[in-house]
């Protein structure tokens, strides 16, 4: 069970960092230190593997039997699966502007959520030292 | 009196019942027009509305005598709408002699514009005749004829009479609000509503810097800001659910020449440190004219020393005389510091289709024989021009181009070199990746390739004459072109028959059928393959710009492959079902093509527009890629479309004047860097009302025409119908609630402004525009052309494309389609109202939209109507659908042909509008695209008359 929970904490926290990445970038955009082109190249490779790390997760969490955890992860995968089905998870240069809004608070709810997840990984974790002991 | 029909006494007796309906219609005028006159003053709108610009009481005196020579002029509405101009203009006649200041406009400088404002060419001269002679105001050295604006602001006799005769007024002075009942009885649509000027910008004075600067604030053929007031702050103008965004049309001829603007060639650029605004003549001078107060951040430059010292003579100069302080639309030469590489030359690489429903249809023959014929018409000063040709089925088809002197070197005579260096056409297999069979030969200068073009272009068509592919590997071929000329930019220009169907960028299919008219029809509106948007991006970066011609009449996927078009500034031409035996069509394409070759069109341009601080542009629309948050970057300028900018106001504006400066950064077709400035300046008003009065109906509607088209683009049809219809009734309920409710009277009204009392009807024919109808089972091609168009038109195009011009032919006054005798223009018959109402049951009726002419043909229509209009004496005769009027010689048929070649002169647009003739006799299918047309009637049950339009917004309102 420690070791479940610091692997999450360990994914959890790379998907925090990539969420920061993403925010900063969509900033930058906004602000014309970086073109829609470049900026689409950058941070498309990232899509789907965000994604990916949280089914994994999730997966996890559901062969384990830690179903609390798997009610926590659900919001994020199925926000990203829909994403995924409609086929819009790749950013679209033309449309950025258009859209950037929308990623951004997006990438701003996401980054809380798995601020949020990261106190909880780690709570999880604590309490499964103590048990263990 | 007209000939249709002849005297009664000629007529049999049946005939005589006709002819008095038939007169009927000019005493409707007349009726109408006494109606208005006899109205108390508040129903007056016009003359109210216009005759007191600075808000000054109307003196009743005045007024009377200007009713009677308004009752008396009164015969047709086109003197109407004379008469209505000639009110507009009392204050510059009175005022400007007895001030005694320089009268600025001069009736020679107004070139002829006729389609869009009228008023403009019939009035004003007249005005200032009989006033004392015309000082000249002083001109600029580069400038010795009076300044270029082609088409000048109408409004400035408001300016100038605002600073001259009323200095005493207060400083900030206002359009006057005149409320009018858009659903009284004796309210209607009047036509001419939409080619009238924008209400007036009404400057405080002090704002420029020299005060008898006339053209200081750029004319709305330029710009057109939707409010000509600004709000204050950002609240004002969320509560009063106007829009605020600047229609750009950044050219207004194919052509420099036909456009004279200003060119400021010496070089000397000044522009603020802080907000890079170029000088403008809103600017300040201070510290005795050493430093300069920007217009937009109030920064203090320094004035630099060229605006007072000419280089070239080596005088000093007058900088008041200069161009950039006193005109607000500028040309500056740019200097090497504005080039991030040399200018680049005209490239053009053509790709055509050749796989077999192009050939069939004729569509390569004519398309090579059509360029063949304009290479000579291909901007091509500096002798720089490249051209490349690419043909396309599902191989690619390279052509190396010899040089028609291939050896200029000492080892001149090699006849073995000569022979081998003939033109040869490189097949390569369909593949995903781009081949390049030859380094040179295959992108090559117009001028020393000009025998081998000529003879590949007349062989084109019998080199594929027997075509067996049935597939078409577009997606290839753009690319292969991109890699021909990525290294220098350019234009690809695609001629295509048939929809991609193999390799990159295949098209698979959509079932259209199940999917019109159900609401997931937006989605065929939508882009099927994400090849053409990553084309598109790779273009736009390396200044590639695509235009897409496409002939099919099958299911061509316009939505996917006019995205390249769209996000590369380039336009989708669409003729489909095209037949080059067909005689219009292949006239359209080779009038369409040829203006379209000529074109001096603009390369690797960016277009910024910068404002008052406190004030940013936001949001962009049009067919560009939008580099980053301000910049639009446009990798070819054409000269046939406009742009529109949303404006957003973050805070409250302290100041009296906003300011906007759209700038463009360009090359030019003769291998120059040009900066064009369009400057705009208006007044800030904290009042709602002053919005409204200021507000200009066009500029709305061609911003809601553009929301509406991003809606059904990017969610579907029905939202942008409800967003045109929610957007409209919260105005409306704003002007209810804030504007008007001091004075509401009996009954319900439904107020609106009168210079916005044509909106609702724009708006309900933007509602039953083929983009965006309900219902009737519209195929996507049209829609998705349909929308490309609504998004690029200019603004006075745009208007004629949602709310055709509709003509009676068969009583024209008599000077209607004959030469005006002092201008020499063809004088149009009246505009009448798009209803079925403004129709007579033996009429003959010209419809037009810019694109298409519709000639209709009552089943009333008396045999010498007929014989004087087609040559035939029964309206079974007549020949129906796409087709050209013969030409007679006799005094109807002529004049006919004059009114459609006047109409079809628009100096801004390559469209040649083919003539479809409907007699009521005809197909039904015809027939509904008529009536279709006449959009302040009820066609079908998803659309509503004008008045039920209405009616159900004032329901909602008061509910």
């Amino acid at each position: 069970m420690t070791r479940l929970y610091v692997f999450a904490l360990v994914l959890n926290t790379a998907s925090l960092f990539i969420q920061v990445f993403f925010t900063v970038m969509y900033s930058d955009l906004e602000t014309d230190f970086i073109n829609p082109i470049d900026l689409c190249n950058r941070l498309n490779p990232y899509m789907v593997p965000t994604a990916v790390v949280n089914y994994i997760l999730t997966a996890v969490f559901l062969f384990t039997g830690n179903w609390l955890s798997v009610i926590f992860m659900l919001p994020v995968i199925l926000w990203d699966a829909n994403k995924m089905y409609k086929n819009n998870h790749i950013l679209d240069a033309t449309e950025i502007f258009r859209t950037l809004n929308r990623h951004k608070n997006e990438s701003f709810a996401k980054l809380g959520y798995h601020l949020v997840m990261f106190f909880y990984f780690l709570y999880r974790m604590i309490m499964a030292l103590i048990d263990s002991e | 009196m007209s000939q249709y029909p002849p005297p009664d006494q000629q007529m049999p007796a049946q005939m005589q019942q006709q002819s008095a309906s038939y007169r009927k219609p000019r005493r409707q005028y007349i009726a109408h027009d006494f109606s208005n006159n006899q109205a108390p003053p508040s129903m007056q709108p016009d003359q109210a509305y216009n005759q007191q610009p600075f808000g000054a009481p109307v003196p009743s005196a005045p007024m009377d005598t200007m009713n009677n020579q308004f009752a008396q002029m009164n015969i047709g509405n086109q003197q109407q709408y004379q008469g209505y101009s000639q009110q507009q203009y009392p204050p510059h006649e009175a005022r400007v002699p007895s001030a005694g200041m320089p009268v600025p406009l001069q009736p020679q400088a107004y070139p002829q514009q006729p389609n869009m404002y009228p008023a403009v060419d019939n009035n004003i001269p007249s005005q200032v005749q009989p006033g004392p002679p015309v000082p000249k105001i002083p001109l600029t050295p580069q400038m010795p004829q009076m300044p270029g604006q082609p088409a000048m602001d109408p409004n400035q006799g408001y300016q100038n009479s605002a600073y001259h005769g009323y200095n005493s007024q207060p400083a900030a002075a206002y359009n006057h609000l005149q409320n009018v009942d858009l659903l009284d009885k004796t309210s209607k649509v009047d036509p001419y509503d939409i080619t009238k000027p924008p209400p007036p910008i009404i400057l405080p004075p002090d704002t420029k810097v020299i005060e008898s600067a006339e053209f200081a604030n750029a004319s709305p053929d330029y710009i057109r800001s939707t409010l000509n007031v600004a709000p204050s702050n950002p609240s004002l103008l969320k509560r009063s659910k106007l829009p605020f965004a600047l229609i750009i049309r950044p050219f207004t001829h194919l052509h420099d020449e036909d456009e004279r603007i200003p060119l400021v060639s010496d070089g000397v650029v000044a522009r603020c440190r802080r907000c890079r605004t170029y000088i403008n003549p809103f600017v300040t001078f201070i510290d005795n004219g050493s430093r300069y107060r920007c217009a937009m951040c109030h920064l203090a430059n320094d004035v630099p020393q060229g605006l007072d010292f000419d280089t070239i003579k080596n005088v000093s100069a007058n900088r008041y005389d200069r161009a950039e302080l006193n005109y607000g639309v500028v040309d500056f030469l740019a200097s090497p510091e504005y080039m991030a590489r040399p200018p680049m030359p005209v490239v053009y690489a053509f790709v055509i289709d050749v796989s077999f429903p192009a050939v069939e249809s004729g569509m390569v023959a004519a398309v090579a024989h059509i360029i063949r014929e304009n290479l000579d018409r291909i901007p091509n000063r500096d002798g720089r021009t490249r051209v490349a040709f690419l043909c396309v089925d599902s191989n690619l088809h390279y052509f190396k181009l010899p040089s028609d002197s291939p050896i200029t070197d000492s080892d001149q005579g090699d006849a073995e070199e000569l022979s081998s260096d003939q033109l040869e056409m490189f097949v390569v297999g369909d593949t995903d990746d781009v081949f390049v069979p030859s380094a040179d030969g295959l992108l090559v200068t117009l001028k020393d390739h000009r025998q081998a073009i000529d003879n590949l272009l007349s062989n084109l068509g019998n080199m594929f004459q027997n075509p067996k592919e049935m597939k078409n590997t577009m997606g290839l071929g753009i690319k292969a072109a991109h890699n021909l000329i990525h290294s220098v930019g350019g234009k690809i220009t695609c001629f295509m028959a048939s929809r991609p169907d193999t390799g990159v960028g295949a098209l698979p299919k959509r079932d259209e059928q199940s999917l019109l008219n159900t609401p997931r029809e937006g989605t065929l509106l939508q882009s099927n393959n994400k090849f053409y948007r990553t084309m598109a991006m790779e273009c736009a970066k390396d200044q590639v710009s695509v235009d897409m011609f496409l002939f099919s009449g099958d299911y061509q996927d316009v939505a996917s492959l006019s995205d390249l078009p769209r996000f590369t500034a380039g336009q989708t031409y669409f003729y489909p079902s095209w037949k080059s035996t067909r005689h219009e069509d292949s006239m359209k394409l080779g009038y369409e093509l040829s203006k379209y070759l000529g074109t001096e069109i603009g390369f690797e341009t960016v277009m910024r527009v910068r404002a008052t601080s406190g004030v940013q542009a936001n949001v962009f629309y049009g067919n560009f890629f939008n580099r980053s948050s301000d910049l639009m970057a446009l990798p070819a300028l054409p000269r046939d479309q406009s742009y529109m900018v949303e404006v957003k106001i973050d805070d409250t504006i302290g100041r009296k004047t906003m300011a906007f400066q759209v700038a463009i950064l360009g090359t030019s077709c003769f291998g120059e860097r040009r900066i064009r400035t369009i400057t705009l300046c208006m007044p800030i008003s904290s009042k709602a009302s002053d919005l409204f009065a200021s507000a200009d109906p066009v500029a709305c509607a061609a911003y809601f025409s553009h929301k509406a088209c991003e809606k059904a683009l990017y969610g579907n049809i029905d939202d942008g119908r409800q967003y045109l219809l929610k957007s409209l009734t919260e105005m409306l309920q704003v002007y209810k609630k804030e504007v008007s409710a001091s004075n509401v009277g009996m009954g319900n009204p439904l107020h609106i402004s009168a210079n916005l009392r044509i909106l609702p009807a724009l708006i309900l024919a933007l509602q039953k525009h083929p983009a965006l109808r309900k219902g009737t089972k519209i195929r996507s091609d049209i829609r998705s052309h349909a929308i490309a168009l609504l998004t690029t038109l200019p603004p006075p195009y745009l208007m004629q494309y949602i709310y055709p011009e509709l003509y009676g032919l068969h009583d024209m006054p008599d000077d209607a389609g004959l030469p005006d005798g002092e201008t020499g223009q063809i004088v149009l018959p009246p505009r009448l109202n798009l209803s079925g109402q403004s129709l007579v049951a033996h009429g003959l009726y010209l419809l037009y939209n810019g694109e298409t002419f519709l000639l209709y043909v009552c089943r009333g229509a008396i045999s010498m109507l007929l014989e004087h209009t087609f040559g035939v004496s029964t309206i079974e005769e007549v020949p129906a659908g796409k087709a050209t009027l013969l030409r007679i010689e006799n005094g109807l048929n002529p004049r006919i042909h004059a009114i459609m070649d006047k109409l079809r002169d628009r100096p801004g647009s390559i469209t040649y509008p083919n003539l479809y003739i409907v007699p009521e006799t005809s197909e039904p299918s015809l027939r509904q695209w008529f009536a279709s047309m006449l959009v302040e009637d009820q066609m079908d049950n998803y659309s509503k008359s004008y008045v039920q339009f209405l009616n159900g917004i004032r329901s909602n309102i008061s509910s």
